[in-house]
């Protein structure tokens, strides 16, 4: 045999022998720059920061934007569509009660709101099994499930019977969930709130760098308001008192301060979603559309202005009640900046903004909004405890309450606002109704209220709506979902 | 004799291989004559074998060469003949009759990890030689495929300058990732964009089980082997120029309304006269002509070629430059090439195949959409030489000519190394051992510069910003093969066993910074720009496959063939459970035409039957990792007085643990014939391909709550169908040819994965556009059909309906008969695959001229003009909308003037006929005689025109019924509006030293 054959034998050999034997590292390979899932949730850091992540998604378009405001405001009596006559149509059709299944917002909704649940829920499962301090750990447990419960307490408004999804799905489960009664997603979101109320500490309880976190407060917050859908008002009252004897809260001496930067997570906040505007030309990671798609149209705020105080919200506020002003910002108004004044946008009719969401010149273009979204305020607490007392007959209870509302919207202006007295039922509940609805006006809690009262269809209507009783209770589910779902989720009657 | 060689492309080391060395000692002379016709043939190399001592046949076919001995052999070669090796035989006077070889059994093919002979296949495999390719100037092999192999469709991806193609072979949309494997020289890449089609030697398309089946894991869309030229064993060095220039154009525009027009259908959406006199408005903008433009094209090319016994070389250097036809993109290339290959001794062969490519392009920003949407009543500038601000009910679409203007400095660069150094061992006579490392670098550089500017309120840029990115790509495949080749009189066996393993890995980063001092060129540099303003990213992507791979070839007395092949395949995209794939294959072929039965017919000159079973597999999917789920980071939760962003980071969308290979079992029956002295070339495949657990990301409900959607192994597909391809060539002083291919196929689904009855998919305005189920075309379009327009209020209470319609709305069909129009009387509405792809070529030379003509087409394939069905207010309707139905002039088929909604259902209406015919390439040439070029040492003088897309039928309102969709064969066929296609020509000259 020649001799560099030999040699070439060898050369293949050790060529093989060499490859072979390293096979299984060389085929090992993981995303570059980025955890894994299967090697995630193992330490302390991991466990906080998936908690932050569910609070992130909050401040998602799907969450925040033209969804979640076309489905609580604009759909309401208290706002119209705003913005020019044929920008964002699928808003007009839900102003206009002309929509249908295929809306947009609806699966937008639908879909922002269980990829939040969806981050819940991998926290709610992994983090008991990490090794690592535990009142921490039952803290970010008790945040998550809070997050989850209030995302259930959306989607059961707007939808009534929803899939209950509560862990990670494997591909086998993919197209087999049906819709769960309305009382099975109640149970869902009362015992993750009862477990969330004894895991969170109170507002005080949290270190000052993590104001804004759930809180034992919010927790018995939402769970009050669950009661009164349910009609439980005794329930209802119980966790109303615990806030407001809890002495966690007060309201704040001027109203308007509410919706202003400097009062974020303030003494009369129960719960928001933190937001900030970085120093950025684009969104910064922790901006919001929110400010920008109410925000006043064109230059300089470069708002969209859509969801634009109706009419009929105007002619709520009682004279001279303050609540009307610090609510709307009108043409010609100098805006809380001082420097602002709105100028007359011809292409708007009957220009009008919200004004809660208004938020002050900031860093970056119009999308890189600032504003916290405020979900749960002290007033909130107090008018449902006076609906809660007044509807179990405790009327004289419940004026206190109402009263301390009316009153701090008086302010010094002894001329406005009178104390409310009557301690008959049925007119006290028209007027704490009024007094809610002014009060907490274009933030995004009306249509809730208007469907728990039972009198969104009258009120609709009175208001030249649409509405069609036994259909527009509850919104269509989106019909990509149902085609989606191999016709194992059946809509809502009437569509 | 004395030659000089000035080789200014090589290095002089090579240069010293062509020394002289010859010594007079017998002379020779004869004459080259034509088998077919008889005639002379002038150019005929004539080579003393052994050496490069050579001359060519002058005018008359005559020769004369001195050689070393009596006893010396020579080889008489000419493109388009057979070779041939005479020996002397003391002779003085060798005359030889030459045959041509286009049709000639031992032609060779090149197959996976080595070639054949034509006549031993017994897969089908489609070939495409240089001459073919070289006619079609494109910056990319890729689209000078078209309409060249039958089952081959090839569409451009899009008319971006330099853009590559997207290729199916035998039937579009199968699979997620449809686009074929290319081997190039031995290395394995799915973007062969960069290849200059004037370096490519052939090109081979495997199109069946048996051929693809040694790649494995990632032939079932077929593989296509690209053969850069390599040197050719000659007396001196052949150089070449070709040269070329032209134009381009779009191949038509979309018939828009113009301004008058506008105005009164404005006017009609809003119930009043918002432009007071339409008529005084005239024809206003066509904003495509603000956009598109006449754009060159050109290229230069020099190359060398020759070779010794020892050594030969290939070289080539190529400057393409080709501006695009939308304003301010435009694409140059230069490459370079140099094969080389030396034979060190009797046993040890080294090579190396390897190109350098420098990229560099001008990018537009997406002006197509917005040119299709702006009103024509705007001009582009206002009078104050301002760009309009197009603002219009408090609505405006970005002005087209603001952002060609403000958002065109954006520039790319690129540059590429791509090739493989072999060696190989012959050794124990019939064994050959190679080992090929192939490699493939790119690193790429993109640069953005906005500039502040403010045209509109949604057109505007406060901070000007500028975005650098970089790339680098680092690509590796090591194989190590083992040849056995044994011929033994009427049995001939080859072996081939091999070990390969791949890398491809990239890293990735950007940045970008606000507020530049100045916008001059030499400012935009990041650390000019203001530092609290900088961002950045940057990551890195990777995966490796290792293969053992093994074939057999038996031929019993070149009549009855087998192969056998299999492939084991082991990827990192798959855990390790799901980790290997075993790819077998088997084929077997009947040269019938050996047999002497057949031959005592007198009839064929080639008859040939083919069988091949295999599988294959595929494991393209989104992303190299898609079993492991990705937890993302930067979803900050914001706490505490100061808005800290606190880090979130968790999982938002799933990953499917248990992918596996997706797999596809193709059977394939063929027939090959040629008669008439295989002047009529015939040859039919009819196959089966059943590919199943088809990698996809498929629509899930959104309650699974995962953001995007989880790859899976989701659907079975069977493509059925035919290839024909027939080829007339006849010779002589008239030569010409003509052939066409026709391909058939019908695809089906068979089978669906998770349960599911049928996949939704491509989600306009809130319903599924597409729709899969069993037993019809995979990604079928779906929706309602138009039954009419409602004409009166009588129709509209007594017809059946949605809710909500008025009198103009479309009437959609109530196909169920249940008296309502819901969501259940929706339907397929047809395929965007077509039933039938063909083609067509037609050529002729003739005393020097040569002519040649490729046409194309495809029928039945629908398309979706989504584009159409956006509404918003201020957006201008194409032409057909002037038809709307009023009262006045009410319609049947086209509906009132509304915004969005119900007229706007994804339905039949916005549907259209994708068949199209078109002239894809038209050349004339002409060579001058050589007896004119003799003197000036020229041996070929050609000039040429050529045209491309000259002349294209089609009932597609769009630009282009091609224009392929991405990897989704859920969501193909749909017209969003996309860079178009030009149509050009161009005039050239080629020359050869």
């Amino acid at each position: 045999m020649h001799k560099s054959y030999r040699n070439t034998w060898m050369l293949i050999g050790a060529a093989m022998l060499l490859m072979t034997s390293c096979k299984k590292d060389f085929l090992d390979r993981k995303p570059k720059g980025q955890l894994t899932y299967d090697t995630y949730f193992q330490t302390e850091d991991h466990a906080l920061w998936a908690t932050n992540a569910i609070y992130q998604n909050f401040r998602s378009w799907e969450m925040c934007a033209f969804p979640y405001i076309g489905i609580t405001d604009i759909i309401s009596d208290d706002a119209d569509k705003g913005s020019t006559e044929n920008d964002g149509l699928p808003l007009l059709q839900i102003d206009n009660f002309t929509f249908d299944a295929t809306n947009e917002m609806f699966s937008l909704s639908w879909k922002g709101t269980y990829h939040t649940i969806f981050r819940a829920n991998q926290a709610i499962e992994n983090i008991p099994n990490i090794d690592m301090d535990e009142a921490l750990r039952a803290r970010l447990v008790g945040e998550a499930k809070f997050l989850r419960a209030y995302c259930y307490f959306r989607l059961v408004q707007w939808y009534g019977d929803v899939p209950i999804i509560t862990s990670l799905l494997s591909d086998d489960e993919y197209f087999t969930q049906t819709r769960r009664p309305v009382a099975e997603v109640y149970d869902l979101i009362e015992k993750d709130l009862l477990d969330a109320a004894a895991a969170l500490p109170l507002k005080s309880g949290y270190a000052t760098a993590d104001l804004g976190r759930a809180t034992q407060g919010a927790a018995k917050g939402i769970l009050a308001k669950l009661y009164m859908l349910k009609k439980e008002y005794d329930k209802a009252e119980t966790q109303c008192l615990d806030i407001i004897n809890s002495g966690e809260y007060s309201l704040l001496p001027k109203y308007a301060d509410n919706f202003a930067e400097a009062s974020e997570n303030g003494a009369e906040s129960i719960f928001e979603i933190g937001a900030v505007a970085v120093q950025a030309a684009v969104a910064g990671p922790g901006a919001t559309p929110f400010n920008m798609i109410q925000g006043v149209r064109g230059v300089p705020n470069l708002g969209w202005g859509f969801n634009r105080p109706s009419d009929d919200l105007v002619s709520e506020f009682e004279a001279g009640d303050p609540r009307r002003q610090a609510t709307i910002i009108y043409v010609g108004e100098v805006l809380p900046d001082g420097a602002t004044i709105v100028q007359d946008n011809p292409e708007i009719l009957n220009e009008r903004y919200n004004q809660k969401a208004w938020v002050p010149a900031h860093a970056g273009l119009q999308d890189n909004g600032p504003g916290n979204i405020r979900i749960l305020r002290y007033a909130d607490i107090l008018l449902l405890a006076a609906e809660a007392l007044n509807e179990d007959g405790k009327a004289a209870d419940a004026l206190v309450y109402l009263n301390m509302v009316r009153a701090r919207a008086r302010g010094s202006n002894n001329f406005i606002l009178p104390e409310v007295t009557t301690t008959d039922q049925a007119e006290l509940r028209t007027a704490i109704r009024h007094e809610r609805r002014v009060e907490l006006a274009m933030e995004q809690q009306r249509w809730f209220d208007l469907l728990r009262w039972g009198i969104a269809g009258e009120r609709m209507r009175a208001v030249g709506k649409d509405f069609v009783d036994g259909k527009h209770e509850l919104l269509p589910l989106p019909q990509a979902e149902i085609d989606l779902s191999a016709n194992n989720l059946k809509q809502n009657p009437n569509y | 004799m004395k030659h000089s060689y000035l080789l200014i492309f090589l290095a002089f080391s090579l240069s010293q291989l062509f020394s002289e060395k010859l010594l007079a000692q017998h002379r020779v002379k004869g004459i080259v004559t034509d088998h077919t016709t008889g005639q002379t043939i002038i150019g005929t190399n004539i080579l003393e074998k052994g050496t490069s001592n050579g001359t060519i046949s002058d005018l008359d076919g005559s020769y004369e060469l001195t050689v070393a001995s009596s006893e010396a052999v020579l080889e008489f070669s000419f493109t388009g003949f057979a070779s041939q090796e005479i020996p002397i035989a003391g002779r003085a006077t060798v005359d030889v009759v030459m045959s041509e070889a286009i049709t000639l059994l031992n032609q060779i093919v090149v197959v996976g990890y080595g070639t054949q002979r034509k006549s031993d296949l017994t897969g089908a495999v489609g070939s495409v030689k240089t001459k073919d390719i070289e006619r079609i100037p494109t910056a990319n092999i890729e689209q000078a495929l078209q309409g060249k192999i039958a089952g081959v469709y090839v569409a451009p991806s899009s008319g971006v300058p330099g853009a590559g193609a997207v290729i199916r072979i035998r039937g579009t949309g199968t699979l997620n990732n449809a686009n074929p494997l290319f081997v190039i020289d031995g290395m394995i890449t799915y973007d062969a964009s960069f290849v200059n089609p004037q370096d490519v030697a052939s090109v081979e398309v495997l199109k069946d089980a048996s051929a693809a089946a040694i790649y494995g894991s990632r032939g079932s869309n077929g593989v296509i082997i690209i053969t850069t030229k390599s040197g050719v064993k000659r007396d001196h060095a052949v150089i070449s120029l070709t040269s070329y220039y032209g134009t381009q154009q779009v191949t038509k525009q979309i018939s828009m309304a113009n301004a008058t027009e506008f105005a009164t259908l404005y006017n009609e959406l809003r119930g009043q006269s918002y432009f007071p006199d339409p008529a005084a408005l005239g024809e206003g903008t066509n904003w495509q002509n603000e956009i598109f433009r006449s754009a060159p094209i050109g290229n230069v090319q020099l190359s060398a070629n020759g070779g010794t016994e020892m050594f030969s070389y290939n070289f080539s250097a190529n400057y393409f430059a080709q501006d695009g036809i939308i304003k301010n993109s435009n694409f140059e290339r230069t490459t370079l090439r140099l094969n080389l290959e030396y034979k060190l001794n009797s046993w040890l062969t080294l090579g190396n195949n390897i190109s350098y490519a420098n990229v560099g392009t001008q990018n537009s920003p997406d002006v197509i959409t917005s040119a299709y949407r702006m009103p024509p009543v705007f001009a582009p500038r206002d009078s104050t030489g301002d760009f309009t601000d197009p603002t219009f009910f408090g609505l405006a679409i970005a002005n087209p000519a603001a952002d060609l203007y403000y958002k065109s400095n954006n520039h790319g660069k690129g540059n590429r190394l791509f090739g493989n150094i072999y060696a190989q061992v012959n050794f124990l006579k019939d064994f050959s051992f190679r080992s090929n490392f192939g490699f493939d670098r790119k690193n790429s550089q993109g640069k953005y510069f906005e500039p502040k500017f403010e045209v509109s309120a949604s057109q505007r840029n406060v901070q000007d910003r500028l975005s650098v990115s970089y790339s680098l790509g680092n690509d590796w495949i090591w194989e190590q093969t083992l040849n056995y080749n044994k011929d033994l009189g009427r049995h001939h066996i080859s072996v081939l066993a091999g070990y390969t393993a791949e890398e491809r890995a990239s890293e990735y980063f950007g940045a970008s910074r606000e507020n530049f001092p100045g916008t001059a060129d030499e400012l935009l540099y990041l650390s000019a720009g203001n530092d609290t303003t900088q961002q950045n990213y940057g990551g890195a992507v990777d995966e490796a496959l290792v293969s053992y791979l093994f074939r057999l070839n038996y031929t019993l007395m070149d009549r009855y063939l087998l192969t056998v092949s299999f492939r084991r395949d082991l990827s990192s995209r798959f855990k390790e459970a799901n980790r290997d794939g075993n790819f077998p294959s088997f084929s077997v072929g009947w040269n019938l035409g050996q047999e002497n039965f057949v031959q005592n017919m007198g009839l064929f000159d080639r008859l040939k039957l083919r069988f091949s079973y295999g599988i294959l597999g595929n494991q393209a999917s989104a992303s190299a990792y898609p079993s492991s789920g990705v937890v993302t980071s930067g979803l900050y939760g914001v706490f505490g007085p100061n808005e800290a962003l606190n880090q979130g980071a968790i999982l938002t969308s799933l990953a499917n643990p248990n992918l596996k290979w997706e797999t596809s079992r193709q059977t394939d029956a063929g027939l090959e014939i040629g008669f008439f002295k295989n002047r009529l070339e015939l040859e039919t495949d009819w196959y089966n391909r059943y590919t199943y657990d088809i990698i996809a990301a498929v629509p899930i409900p959104d309650y699974v709550g995962s953001q995007s959607d989880p790859v899976v192994n989701t659907a079975a597909v069977r493509n059925r169908g035919w290839d024909f391809t027939a080829n007339w060539r006849q010779s002589g002083k008239f030569v010409w040819n003509i052939g066409a291919t026709v391909s058939p196929v019908k695809n089906e689904v068979i089978k669906l994965a998770q349960g599911r009855n049928e996949i939704f998919a491509a989600f306009i305005q809130g319903e599924p556009a597409s729709h899969t189920e069993v037993g019809q075309p995979i990604g079928s379009f779906y929706g309602y059909k138009v039954a009419g327009i409602f004409q009166n209020e009588d129709e509209l209470a007594t017809l059946p309906k949605i809710g909500g319609e008025q009198v103009g709305d479309v009437r959609y069909a109530d196909l169920n008969g249940d008296g309502v129009v819901d969501g259940d009387d929706r339907t397929n509405l047809g395929s965007p695959i077509p039933d039938l792809i063909y083609s067509f070529t037609a050529g002729f030379e003739w005393k020097g001229i040569d002519f040649a003509a490729d046409f194309l087409g495809s029928q039945g394939n629908m398309v979706f003009n989504a584009k159409k069905t956006f509404r918003f207010s201020v957006y201008n309707w194409e032409k057909s909308f002037t038809k709307a139905w009023t009262e006045e002039n009410p319609s049947d088929t086209e509906p009132r003037i509304t915004n969005g909604g119900h007229n706007y259902r994804v339905s039949d209406r916005f549907l259209e006929d994708g068949s199209f015919f078109r002239l894809r390439s038209i050349s004339i040439g002409y060579s001058l005689p050589i007896a004119m070029l003799e003197k000036a040492k020229i041996s070929k003088l050609r000039v040429f025109a050529i045209g491309n897309n000259l002349w294209t039928k089609q009932d597609y309102s769009g630009y282009s019924p091609e224009f392929p969709n991405g990897g989704n064969p859920f969501e193909v066929g749909f017209d969003n509006g996309g860079y178009p296609v030009a149509k050009s020509w161009q005039a050239g000259i080629e020359v050869t030293f």
